[in-house]
Order: structure tokens, then C-alpha cells, then sequence
């Protein structure tokens, strides 16, 4: 196991080398001179010269990258152009809205998912399988933007007695009665999409599942029906979803630039969307960089936990 | 000779062509429904010019938020007195082009690229496969941001930056079919009588790789779609006036504590509708034309 996490590691430095210079490349192909952005009102050719040899702009690109990537080494992502705010600060500051984001949406579709995609395999073929099957088609199809909108109508203007706020964000230090009211609607939102896949990946894993030998021992003991599936099912049928909820690091992560947007959740997503507009590119830079990373690790989380989950995979022969 | 029989030759009705496809899609209902949507949105998008009631871009005060169904209004009007349904019909032009286009792009890039490297190996195939592993270290919607950003917002910056994201699935796709047929007999014959690689890939390769990329190929323009409105929403799409489904959602949010619901329910459906229909289609085709990714259920 040791050794699969480590060749793991070795393998992802390539990888990690590679998304770095996609980052580096995309802010320099960015048009406008950053210079100018950050000098804000300041014209005076002189000073923007100086300026630009201060920030290093003015040495060929080979090094300009290699002097990112030490900084980036230490942790440093360079600073907002409008706040002056250093980078890793202001996600910093903004993680824990982001994350806890993530983690409601990513209960709520799990436990949802599994309720649904339980009853959907046990009773295949009914009206219940029919109904969640067509659902989690639609939830797939239905965009995550469209469907917060369609939420804040309903709960904040249509339903008297304003059930959910229509957006912001108080912290849970604050207030946890009104943090979790205005948690609700965007974590239902962030977690529908993710809820259909899930919802079909436990369904089609149990009934895998239910045409194994083991299931028919299982019956033929005369276990009861509710043993057999939590017991011998369910404990078989979870591992793919494993992978799937470490895929869904990388869906909460997208999703979260729009959710936020839309529900003005102060999270990185929200902060990276904003910082767009105004050419704030170390923003940017610094907000997909730390999502690549979380999202490759993420990824390296699940195949390890996957291999401690089921023993039956052994990971010397695929490790490449 | 006696005795002997001719043989008899049942006369088979003339089925023909038209009906087996009947058959074929009365065993498919899902891609009926499918089909016909993708075509009716095709259909809405390639004549909007004609069919759409009015100028989707046209400002008339007098006009200005009416509910649907109301003077002519079958989807109401916006704030500026543009009609919602006029501006749902253009905008399908921007969808799905946008749609078409970077699902070509990723399509074209990735399958040569999986091709070169499923065929020829080594270092190519050990480098190309480790820029597309870098691709999907991003999640895909996060990619398509940063690179739309940087480039401009501008819908065709929008196609380039969702064709990039759609590149990695097809590449390996790819990849993966050629290494299963590369040392097949077929193609060790093809070799073996002298043939060119381009012409083992092209006319002995690729034509296994097909029935999973047509799959794919629907699948990613039901992804493309929600990813243009996605970055149309952020504010990465084509810029107003131009009518584009993700930014008249963007754009009706302000009007929601007013209960003018009706700007962002035509938009939203619409994009609904069709990436719902190229899903359907996509899982359709999966189960028809291959049933190794059949899903067991």
C-alpha cells in the first residue's frame, strides 16, 4: 500500500508540473497589461517601469516561471491587483464558507441519494424505481444556476413567511440557527446534480449486487430481507461510491463558483468569479491552482481509501 | 432423380429498409423522444430568423414586463419589453452552436490524439497522456473558466475553452479502444501485407473506436450546453444585447423579489429541455449501439 501511495506521488509530480504551466500560461495569455491594473491610477511611464521590474515582469517568461514556482513553493500565490491582499490570505479567509458549503451539499446528497437509490433497487421496476430513475435523468439535465433561482422564488418570495433567506452568509461563530437557514438553499442547489449521479451509481451497484451467489446464500439462510440488503448488500454496493464522492470534490468545487454567485455565499468561488471581470489574475490563478491541487488529491484520497475499503483489489499490478 | 425437393423458398414481405428502422425505434422509445427533441431544437435553432415573433433584441418600453400569455407574449416580456420567447429561440442558436462546435473541437483533438497515442507508444503516448491527465486535474468547469477568462469573454473563446475541457474523454476513449484492438490479428495481417500506419489507424482502427465516440460525442454536447450557459451566466458568454440562455437567467435574477418569475423560467427550461435531450439520446445510443458500457439496470 506504502508503495502504491508513493509511486502514486511520483506519478502526480508530471501531472502537478504540467497544471502549473497551464496556469502560469493562461494569466500571460491574458490580454491587458497587469502592470497597468495594479498601478491603478499611477501613469508615470518611470514609476510603471519600476513597477514592473519590481514585480518581476520584465525578465523573459522561462524565468519569470520559475521565480512563480518558488514563490508558489513557499505557499506565496502573489497579490490581488485591486485589494493588494495577498492571494493565499483572501482564499484563507473565504475556506471555511466554501467548505462548509461543500460538506452540507455533500451530506445531503449522499444520505439522499442513498435512501432513494436503496429503495429504487429493492423495488426495481415500480412506480418508486420509475419515479426516482426519471428524476435523477432530469436532476443531471437541470442547471444548478437555474435550479437556486427557481429555490429563491419558491422559499424567500413565493412561500409566506419567508422560509429561507435568498442569499448571504453569517458565520457559525455568529449565529448557527441563521448560518444553517441560509445554509439550506444553496447546499440543496450545489448537491442535486451530484444527487442524480449518486442516486444511479448506488441503484445499478445493488443490483450488480443482488445477482451475486453470496445474496442467494444469504436468502437461502433465511436471513431476514432488511439484513441481507444493510449487511451483505450495502457494504459491497458502497465501494464504487466511494470513487464517486471523490469525483464529486471535483463537481462541489465547480459548482461552488456558480452557487455562490448566485446565493452571494463569500466563499473562493465567489471570490475568484469576481476578481474576473476586473483582470484581478493572481485571484484567479490562485483560486484554480488550489482547486486543481485539492481536486488531484482528492482523487489520490479515494483510491487509497478504496483499496482499504475492498480487499479484494491489489494495486501492485495496476499501479501505472 | 427422384424424390428430390426444391427447395423452398420463403417469400419474405418486403419489409425494406424503413420499417427494421421502425422496429428499431419502437424498441427504443428513449430515443424517440430523445431524437425528436434534439431535432426540434436543431430545427428552432437553425430558423430562429423565421420562426421567432419578434426581434429578440428590440427595446419597447411600453411593453415592459408582461406575464405570459398576454398580448401575443406566449413566454411574456422583459424589462425592456423584449420577448422572452423570441429571445429563448435566438438564443438556442448560441447554445447550440457553441455545443457543436467545441464538441467538434474536443472530438477532433482528443480522438487524434488517443489515435497517435494508442498506436505509436513509448515516449509520445507516455507525454500525451500526461498533459491530458493534467487537463482533468481541473475540474472541468473550473478549466473552463480560467481559460474563458483568460482569453476574453467572447463565445468563441467560449467554444475553444469548453472544447479543451471536452479533449481529455475522448483522448482516452480512444487510447483505450486501440490498445485493445493494436495487436489484434487484423491489424497484425494489415501490417504484415505492407499497409501505411495512417492507413491502419484510419481504415482498420478508428472504425472500432466509432459506436463509443458517437456515445460520447452526444453525451458532451448535453455537458457543452450546460457548461456554455454556465460560463454565460458567470458573465463569460456572448455579451448583451445578444440573447443567450445562462445570461437572460443571470439577468432575471433582480427581478425574482418582484415575482416577475417568467424571464428566467423560458431561458432555464430551455437549457433544461436541451441538455435533457442529448442525455437521453446519449444513454439511448449507449445501450443500442454499446452494450460493453450498458449499465447494469
Amino acid at each position: 500500500m506504502t508503495t502504491y501511495i508513493l509511486r502514486r506521488l511520483v506519478l502526480m509530480i508530471p501531472v502537478a508540473f504540467l497544471v502549473t504551466v497551464g496556469v502560469f500560461v493562461l494569466v500571460r495569455l491574458s490580454p491587458g497589461d497587469p502592470v497597468l491594473v495594479f498601478a491603478g491610477e499611477e501613469r508615470d511611464p518611470a514609476a510603471l517601469d519600476a513597477m514592473r521590474h519590481e514585480m518581476g515582469l520584465d525578465q523573459p517568461l522561462p524565468v519569470q516561471y520559475v521565480v512563480w514556482l518558488g514563490h508558489l513553493a513557499q505557499g506565496d500565490l502573489g497579490r490581488s491587483f485591486q485589494t493588494h491582499q495577498r492571494v493565499l490570505e483572501a482564499v484563507l479567509e473565504r475556506l471555511p464558507a466554501t467548505a462548509e458549503l461543500g460538506f452540507a451539499a455533500l451530506l445531503f446528497s449522499v444520505t439522499v441519494a442513498l435512501v432513494i437509490g436503496i429503495l429504487s433497487a429493492v423495488k426495481r421496476n415500480s412506480v418508486v424505481d420509475l419515479l426516482s430513475t426519471s428524476i435523477t435523468l432530469a436532476g443531471v439535465s437541470f442547471p444548478s444556476f437555474f435550479l437556486g433561482i427557481v429555490l429563491i422564488l419558491l422559499f424567500a418570495y413565493v412561500i409566506p413567511g419567508r422560509i429561507f433567506p435568498p442569499g448571504g452568509y453569517t458565520p457559525l461563530s455568529q449565529d448557527v440557527g441563521d448560518n444553517l437557514r441560509r445554509l439550506v438553499l444553496p447546499a440543496v442547489t450545489l448537491a442535486t446534480a451530484s444527487l442524480a449521479v449518486n442516486v444511479r451509481q448506488i441503484r445499478s451497484s445493488l443490483l450488480d449486487v443482488f445477482g451475486q451467489d453470496y445474496m442467494r446464500t444469504a436468502r437461502g439462510k433465511g436471513l431476514r430481507e432488511r439484513t441481507v440488503i444493510s449487511r451483505h448488500a450495502l457494504k459491497n454496493a458502497l465501494i464504487p461510491v466511494v470513487t464517486l464522492i471523490g469525483i464529486q470534490v471535483g463537481a462541489i468545487i465547480e459548482g461552488a463558483f456558480i452557487t455562490e454567485q448566485i446565493f452571494f455565499w463569500p466563499g473562493i468561488g465567489r471570490l475568484a468569479v469576481q476578481a474576473i471581470p476586473s483582470g484581478d489574475y493572481p485571484v484567479v490563478q490562485g483560486v484554480v491552482l488550489i482547486s486543481a491541487f485539492s481536486y488531484m488529491m482528492s482523487t489520490l484520497l479515494v483510491d487509497v481509501l478504496y483499496a482499504r475499503l475492498d480487499p479484494r483489489i491489489s494495486y501492485e499490478a495496476a499501479a501505472v | 432423380m427422384t424424390g428430390t425437393t426444391l427447395p423452398v423458398v420463403l417469400r419474405v414481405p418486403a419489409a425494406g429498409r424503413a420499417s427494421s428502422i421502425g422496429y428499431f425505434l419502437r424498441r427504443n422509445p428513449r430515443m424517440i423522444i430523445g431524437g425528436a427533441l434534439v431535432v426540434a431544437w436543431l430545427f428552432i435553432a437553425a430558423f430562429a430568423p423565421f420562426i421567432s415573433p419578434y426581434d429578440p433584441i428590440k427595446v419597447d418600453p411600453q411593453n415592459s414586463l408582461i406575464p405570459p400569455f398576454t398580448q401575443g407574449h406566449v413566454l411574456g416580456t422583459d424589462d425592456l419589453g423584449r420577448d422572452v420567447l423570441s429571445r429563448v429561440m435566438w438564443g438556442s442558436r448560441v447554445s447550440l452552436s457553441v455545443g457543436l462546435i467545441s464538441v467538434s473541437i474536443g472530438f477532433l483533438v482528443g480522438v487524434s490524439v488517443g489515435l497517435a497515442a494508442g498506436y505509436l507508444g513509448g515516449r509520445f503516448d507516455l507525454f500525451a497522456m500526461r498533459v491530458i491527465d493534467a487537463l482533468l486535474a481541473f475540474p472541468a468547469l473550473v478549466l473552463a473558466i480560467a481559460i474563458t477568462a483568460a482569453l476574453g469573454p467572447q463565445i468563441q473563446n467560449a467554444m475553444i475553452a469548453i472544447g479543451i475541457v471536452a479533449i481529455p474523454a475522448y483522448a482516452r476513449l480512444t487510447r483505450g479502444q486501440v490498445l485493445a484492438v493494436r495487436s489484434r490479428e487484423f491489424i497484425v495481417a494489415a501490417r504484415a501485407i505492407g499497409c501505411s500506419p495512417l492507413r491502419i489507424v484510419m481504415r482498420h482502427i478508428f472504425p472500432s473506436v466509432t459506436n463509443a465516440l458517437i456515445v460520447q460525442a452526444t453525451l458532451s454536447t448535453a455537458f457543452a450546453i450546460l457548461a456554455e450557459a454556465a460560463l454565460s451566466f458567470l458573465g463569460l458568454g456572448p455579451q448583451p444585447p445578444y440573447p443567450s440562455w445562462g445570461q437572460d437567467i443571470n439577468y432575471s435574477q433582480r427581478y425574482l423579489p418582484n415575482l416577475k418569475w417568467w424571464m428566467s423560467v423560458g431561458p432555464g427550461l430551455a437549457i433544461f429541455s436541451a441538455v435533457f435531450a442529448f442525455n437521453f439520446l446519449g444513454d439511448a445510443l449507449r445501450d443500442a449501439l454499446d452494450p460493453r458500457l450498458r449499465r447494469s439496470g
